[in-house]
């Protein structure tokens, strides 16, 4: 499989209901009939961010960002070539400035992507253990992790499983209290900052209840202050969109 | 084909999110709207100014097409300023960033969650004696592509340098910070983008480190909160260390 084949696939991917839609934690939900260019770059933007300073895999967007990004490409792309059809210096360079945006943004969906499928490919049995992990791979991310599973598997069996007793076979074995599968570090350090909440007064802080060595307590965030904070205290206020790793 | 790179952005990659910075140019050629996939371009009419994107901006620079407005903040006189807030008012924390330019306000707007690059603190009209997210690379930047559009360079460099090394030495003294106070949160007010990139390493390694040698210590604290508390639900626990 190629980056190519999962972006392809994309297209054809049918737009999901967006599970985290309530509201507040889609700042572009005044103008959801008809996303902005601005507003979708500014969306991409922030998940791959998160998704580079996560050690977790996040939420696949469900409100089909990545599907439309990807459609936008396609459209530009085709305007591209229909105009080298007439070779004017003056739409030259413009040309050369439309080229250079639409790199951009490749750039941008091949390293989100890439970097969820470096995460898959780490921990692929752990986010395929169970449906609430399953839920936030993509459709062609859940047939890449069954199939790399899969693949790991047989090679495992006919190197070496294959002649170890049956009972030592599984690769889940969760004897002894210990689990088999492995999962990311969630208590990992992350950089995040305050995008502001309007739950508490009217200056938009964050609250994070973080959990210390020597003491668990409430820490206030502004708008905008970048703070240190283990992940698994400020996952759900990342999920919220009230704070984004940097 | 998967990302062969640690969590977090690298230096390039950070030099990539500053590229969409908003700057101010003044266009030296006619150039028509273009329908970029972020929505159009302003038409460029010299001698009127237009905000762009800083790779727009400097793909215009490069080919002598326009000439990019430093940010007030970069100006000497403010990095002055600045670096004596750094070294004299607070010689600890990091000079502020500068404010929000929209407030939250009742109605809901799509402005609310907006952040940097997306904030336009390096147009001409960005407020000075602030050093916005992506300052260092926005500045090394400009220094490179556009030292022409800069007043005195030679100043604007030393300062960047200054200010540089003194944040970096505040960044590394933050470490003292982190050892489980505050609820495992210590804040970084007014870090930029390219210290966050470059102590990231060091910083999480010690958080993550001072985690792993004191979590016998916290779980102990925890069963022993645990049984203290009784029957009380744990939300109520955690506000006696606030």
């Amino acid at each position: 499989m190629d980056i190519s084949d999962i972006l392809q696939g994309l297209g054809s991917r049918p737009v999901d209901r967006d599970p985290f839609a309530d509201g507040h934690d889609d700042p572009f939900a005044a103008d959801r009939g008809q996303q902005s260019g601005q507003a979708d770059l500014q969306a991409l933007t922030r998940v791959w961010v998160n998704e580079r300073g996560a050690a977790e895999l996040l939420p696949w967007p469900r409100d089909g960002l990545i599907e439309r990004a990807t459609n936008r490409i396609k459209q530009q792309i085709e305007l591209v070539e229909q105009m080298t059809g007439d070779m004017d210096p003056k739409t030259n360079f413009s040309l050369i400035i439309i080229q250079t945006e639409v790199e951009r943004w490749k750039f941008l969906i091949r390293s989100y992507l890439r970097t969820r499928v470096s995460k898959i490919d780490k921990h692929t049995l752990h986010y395929l253990s169970t449906p609430a992990l399953l839920e936030r791979l993509s459709e062609t991310e859940v047939a890449y992790a069954t199939r790399h599973q899969q693949l790991l598997h047989n090679h495992y069996l006919s190197s070496f499983l294959g002649s170890f007793p049956q009972n030592l076979q599984n690769l889940n074995d969760t004897a002894g209290g210990i689990s088999m599968i492995s999962g990311p570090d969630e208590d990992a350090g992350v950089f995040v900052r305050g995008l502001g909440s309007r739950d508490v007064g009217g200056e938009g802080t964050v609250v994070v209840r973080g959990r210390g060595r020597d003491g668990d307590g409430e820490v206030e965030v502004e708008r905008g202050e970048v703070v240190v904070a283990r992940w698994s205290d400020v996952r759900d206020l990342v999920e919220k969109g009230e704070m984004e790793l940097v | 084909m998967a990302l062969p790179l640690q969590a977090g952005l690298t230096p390039m990659e950070v030099a990539f999110l500053c590229e969409m910075e908003m700057v101010t140019v003044v266009p030296r050629q006619r150039l028509e709207s273009l329908n970029l996939l972020s929505g159009p371009t302003p038409t460029l009419r010299p001698p009127h100014r237009a905000p762009l994107p800083l790779w727009l901006a400097l793909l215009l620079k490069r080919q002598r097409r326009a000439n990019i407005l430093p940010p007030p903040w970069l100006l000497p006189s403010s990095l002055e300023r600045i670096l004596r807030h750094e070294t004299e008012t607070s010689p600890l924390a990091f000079s502020p960033p500068p404010p929000h330019p929209h407030p939250i306000t009742s109605r809901i707007s799509p402005t609310d969650h907006i952040s940097p690059p997306f904030l336009p603190s390096s147009t001409a009209d960005a407020p000075p004696d602030y050093l916005p997210y992506h300052w260092l690379e926005l500045g090394e930047i400009l220094l490179e592509a556009a030292s022409d559009d800069v007043p005195e360079p030679d100043r604007v460099r030393g300062l960047l340098r200054d200010l540089r090394e003194v944040r970096m030495s505040k960044m590394r003294g933050s470490v003292k910070g982190l050892e489980g106070e505050g609820g495992g949160v210590s804040k970084m007010t007014g870090v930029g983008a390219m210290e966050v990139s470059e102590g990231r390493g060091f910083i999480l390694g010690v958080l993550d480190g001072l985690r792993k040698l004191g979590s016998s210590r916290e779980v102990a604290r925890r069963e022993r909160e645990e049984e203290e508390g009784g029957g009380e639900g744990s939300e109520d626990e955690e506000m006696e260390f606030e």
